[in-house]
C-alpha cells in the first residue's frame, strides 16, 4: 500500500502475495498484490470488478488458483486460528430459515464456543449497538432490506473480531441507517481494527477511508491515500467518445472550462471525442449542455475499458442517471 | 453501546493454536447440535423422515385389520412374521423394507446436512466460524445420527408393542420381559441405529459432492442390493453386509440368499464403525477443500 506508511509486520497485515483467481476460464482477480495496513481502506470498483472475489479469498471461502493469502500471518485455510479474530458479512443476503434476529446471532456465537451467558450479553450488545434492540425478537425474513444488512454487520463483530471485512455493507440503508453505521466504522478503526470496505460508489467510502484500492475488471488500477489517488485519476486524461446531433455546439461550450483537456470533431459530424481531467465536473457540465441546447445524445462510451471503470465508480450514482 | 464492549470479549479460543482443545471443541459441537437438531426435527423437512419411520406401524395396523390376515397364536409367532420380513426383506426389495425405509430416511437427513444450506446460500456462517471443517461435519453427521437414532427407536418401539399388545398385557408382558422379546426389541433397534450410522456417514458425504441426489443415490441402493453376490472383499465396502450379520431370527432364505460368509457380530460393529470412520475422515476432508460459491445452486 502507499509508501509514506509504516511498515507493519505480517503478523498486523493483511497480505496478498500474486493472487490470482479463476473461475474455471473467468478471471476473478489477477496477480494481486496489495498489504492491508490497520484503519479503513476501500474496496472500490464497477460490479464484476473482483472485490467480493478478493474478500472471499481473504477469509477462506474461495481458495487462490494462485499465490498466497496471509491475514494477520494466518492462512485462511485455518479456520480455527483465522474467525475468531475475523468478522465478515458477505454479499449474500440469506439467512438460516426462521429465526428471529437474537437467535441468529446467539447460535452463531454458542458455534464460536462462547457458553450461554457469554453469548448472550454479546448478542445484545452487538444488537443495540446496530439499533435492532426492538426487532431482535422478531423474525429475520421479516425484516426489511435495511434490517438485514444491519443484523448481518452485528453477526460479523458480535464476537470482537480485530479485521471486519464488509462488502458493500451500506447498500439498502437510508441515510440515517448509513450515518449509524458509519459511526460504528470509525468506532471500530479507532481501537484498531482492520476494516476493509467494499462499494461501488467512490464517494460512498472516500470519506471514510483512510486508504483506496481500486479495481477494475479482476486488477488492481491505483491505491494509496484517497487524495493520491484522486490526483492520479485527474492527471490521467480520460477519452469520452459522445454520438450526438450537436457535436461542434457541444465541443464550443466544453472548450470553456479548463478541465477540458482536448476535444475533436468525428468526420461525419455525429459526433466528437473529448479529453478531460475531471470525470465528475465533466459530467454535469454535458448534462447541463444538452438541456441547455437542447441537444440529442446518442451515446456516451469512455474510449478504453480501465478507464471507463475508473470513471464509472468516479462519478458513482450519477452516472447510473445516464 | 461503547466500542470497547464489542471489541473486548474473551476470546473463546485457546492460545494454544496447534493443540487440540477438546472443552472449546465440545462447546462448539453443542452450539453445532442446538442449531442442526431443531432442523432435522422440527422442520419441513422432518416430515419426510417421520413419515418413513412411521410407516411400518402404519402397514402393520392396515394389515392387522385386514380379514385376510390369519389368527397367530401368541407373541412370538407374530414378531417373527412381522418382524423377521420387515428387516430382512421380502423378494422384491432386496434391501428389506426397513433398511431400505433407513436407506431413504439416511438420504433425507443426511444429505441436506450440506446440500441444503448450499441451496439456501447459509452455509457461509458456518465456514466464518472458527471451527475446524472436520468439527463441522462431526456435529452435523452427530446431530442427524441423533435425530434419525430418536425417531426410528420410537417408531421399532411402537410397532413391537403393537404387536404384542393384542394377545392380552399378561401374555405380551410375559414375552417381553421374562422371554426373548426385550431381547429381540433391542436388537431390532440396534440395526436401525447401525443402519442409520452407516448410511447416514455415506449420505453426508454424497451432499458434499452432488447436486442432484437420485443417481448416486440409486447406485448405491443398487450396490447394497446385490452385495451379497460380490466378491466377500468388495461385499465390505457397504453397510447392509455389516447389518444382516446381526439379525437375530434367521432370515427366510430366498432364492437370492446365496448367504454371504458368515462375519460374527463381534467383527460386524467394529467393522462398521471402521467404514463409517473412514468416510467420515474423507467428508472432513472434502468439507475443508471446498469452496462456499453458491453460483450455480
Ligand atoms: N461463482 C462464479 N463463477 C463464475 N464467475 C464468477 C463467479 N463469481 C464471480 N465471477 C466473475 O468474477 C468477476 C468478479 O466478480 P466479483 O468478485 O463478484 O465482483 P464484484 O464483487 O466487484 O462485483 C466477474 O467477472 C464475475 O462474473
Ligand atoms: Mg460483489
Amino acid at each position: 500500500m502507499a509508501s509514506e506508511q509504516q511498515p507493519q509486520s505480517v503478523e498486523e497485515t493483511i497480505v496478498f502475495d500474486n493472487v490470482s483467481k479463476f473461475y474455471g476460464e473467468v478471471l476473478g482477480v489477477n496477480r494481486i498484490n496489495l498489504t492491508f495496513q490497520a484503519g479503513i481502506t476501500g474496496l472500490v470498483g464497477p460490479n464484476g470488478s473482483g472485490k467480493t472475489t478478493l474478500m472471499n479469498l481473504m477469509t477462506g471461502l474461495l481458495r487462490p488458483t494462485q499465490g498466497e493469502v496471509r491475514v494477520l500471518g494466518v492462512s485462511p485455510s485455518q479456520p480455527q486460528n483465522l474467525f475468531a479474530r475475523l468478522g465478515y458479512s458477505t454479499q449474500f443476503d440469506s439467512f438460516p430459515g426462521g429465526m428471529t434476529g437474537y437467535q441468529f446471532i446467539y447460535s452463531y456465537l454458542r458455534v464460536h464456543g462462547f457458553p450461554h451467558g457469554e453469548a448472550h450479553n454479546l448478542t445484545w450488545q452487538t444488537l443495540e449497538r446496530v439499533g435492532l434492540t426492538d426487532a431482535a425478537e422478531r423474525k429475520v425474513a421479516g425484516y426489511s432490506k435495511g434490517m438485514r444488512q444491519r443484523v448481518r454487520l452485528a453477526q460479523a463483530i458480535s464476537h470482537g473480531p480485530q479485521v471486519l471485512v464488509l462488502d458493500e455493507p451500506l447498500n439498502g440503508l437510508d441515510p440515517m441507517a448509513r450515518a449509524e453505521v458509519i459511526d460504528i466504522f470509525k468506532d471500530l478503526a479507532e481501537t484498531g481494527c482492520h476494516l476493509i470496505i467494499s462499494s461501488h460508489i467512490l464517494h460512498e467510502v472516500d470519506m471514510i477511508a483512510d486508504r483506496v484500492v481500486l479495481l477494475s475488471s479482476g486488477y488492481v488500477v491505483a491505491e494509496g491515500e484517497i487524495g493520491g489517488v484522486r490526483t492520479e485519476m485527474n492527471d490521467h486524461p480520460i477519452q469520452v467518445l459522445i454520438r450526438c446531433n450537436k457535436p461542434s455546439t457541444v465541443a464550443a461550450r466544453l472548450f470553456e472550462h479548463d478541465y477540458i483537456v482536448g476535444a475533436s470533431l468525428h468526420d461525419d459530424l455525429q459526433g466528437l471525442e473529448v479529453q478531460t481531467r475531471d470525470a465528475n465536473r465533466f459530467y454535469s457540465q454535458l448534462n447541463e449542455i444538452v438541456i441547455n441546447e437542447e441537444v440529442d445524445i446518442e451515446t456516451v462510451t469512455v474510449a478504453d475499458a480501465d478507464v471507463r471503470a475508473v470513471y464509472q465508480y468516479l462519478i458513482g450514482n450519477e452516472g447510473e442517471a445516464r | 453501546m461503547t466500542s470497547a464492549a464489542v471489541g473486548s470479549s474473551t476470546k473463546p479460543v485457546s492460545p494454544n493454536t496447534s493443540g487440540l482443545d477438546w472443552g472449546l471443541i465440545a462447546r462448539q459441537i453443542a452450539g453445532i447440535l442446538r442449531l442442526e437438531l431443531r432442523r432435522n426435527l422440527l422442520s419441513r423437512r422432518s416430515f419426510g423422515l417421520y413419515f418413513l419411520a412411521f410407516s411400518p406401524v402404519g402397514l402393520f395396523v392396515i394389515w392387522a385389520l385386514s380379514p385376510a390376515t390369519e389368527v397367530l397364536s401368541g407373541p412370538a409367532e407374530a414378531v417373527a412374521q412381522v418382524f423377521a420380513p420387515i428387516f430382512g426383506g421380502f423378494p422384491p426389495i432386496f434391501l428389506g423394507y426397513l433398511p431400505t425405509i433407513i436407506f431413504l430416511s439416511a438420504l433425507i437427513t443426511f444429505m441436506s446436512l450440506f446440500r441444503s444450506e448450499i441451496l439456501e446460500h447459509s452455509l457461509h456462517y458456518y465456514y466464518l466460524t472458527p471451527v475446524r471443517r472436520w468439527v463441522l461435519v462431526t456435529g452435523k453427521y452427530c446431530s442427524a445420527l441423533i435425530s434419525a437414532c430418536c425417531v426410528f427407536s420410537v417408531s421399532t418401539t411402537l410397532l413391537f408393542l403393537l404387536i404384542c399388545i393384542p394377545f392380552g398385557l399378561g401374555d405380551a408382558s410375559q414375552y417381553i420381559l421374562q422371554g426373548p422379546g426385550l431381547g429381540y426389541l433391542t436388537t431390532y433397534i440396534g440395526l436401525a441405529i447401525m443402519a442409520c450410522i452407516g448410511y447416514g456417514a455415506v449420505f453426508l458425504l454424497l451432499g458434499l459432492f452432488f447436486r442432484n441426489a437420485i443417481v448416486p443415490a440409486a447406485f448405491i441402493w443398487a450396490w447394497e442390493s446385490i452385495n451379497f453376490i460380490l466378491p466377500s472383499l468388495l461385499q465390505k465396502i457397504s453397510v447392509i453386509h455389516y447389518i444382516r450379520t446381526l439379525y437375530p431370527i434367521p432370515l427366510p432364505e430366498g432364492w437370492l440368499a446365496v448367504t454371504t460368509d458368515a462375519t460374527s457380530p463381534w467383527m460386524s460393529v467394529p467393522g462398521l464403525l471402521i467404514f463409517t470412520a473412514l468416510v467420515l475422515t474423507f467428508a472432513g476432508w472434502r468439507a475443508g477443500r471446498m469452496e462456499v460459491n453458491y453460483e450455480g445452486d
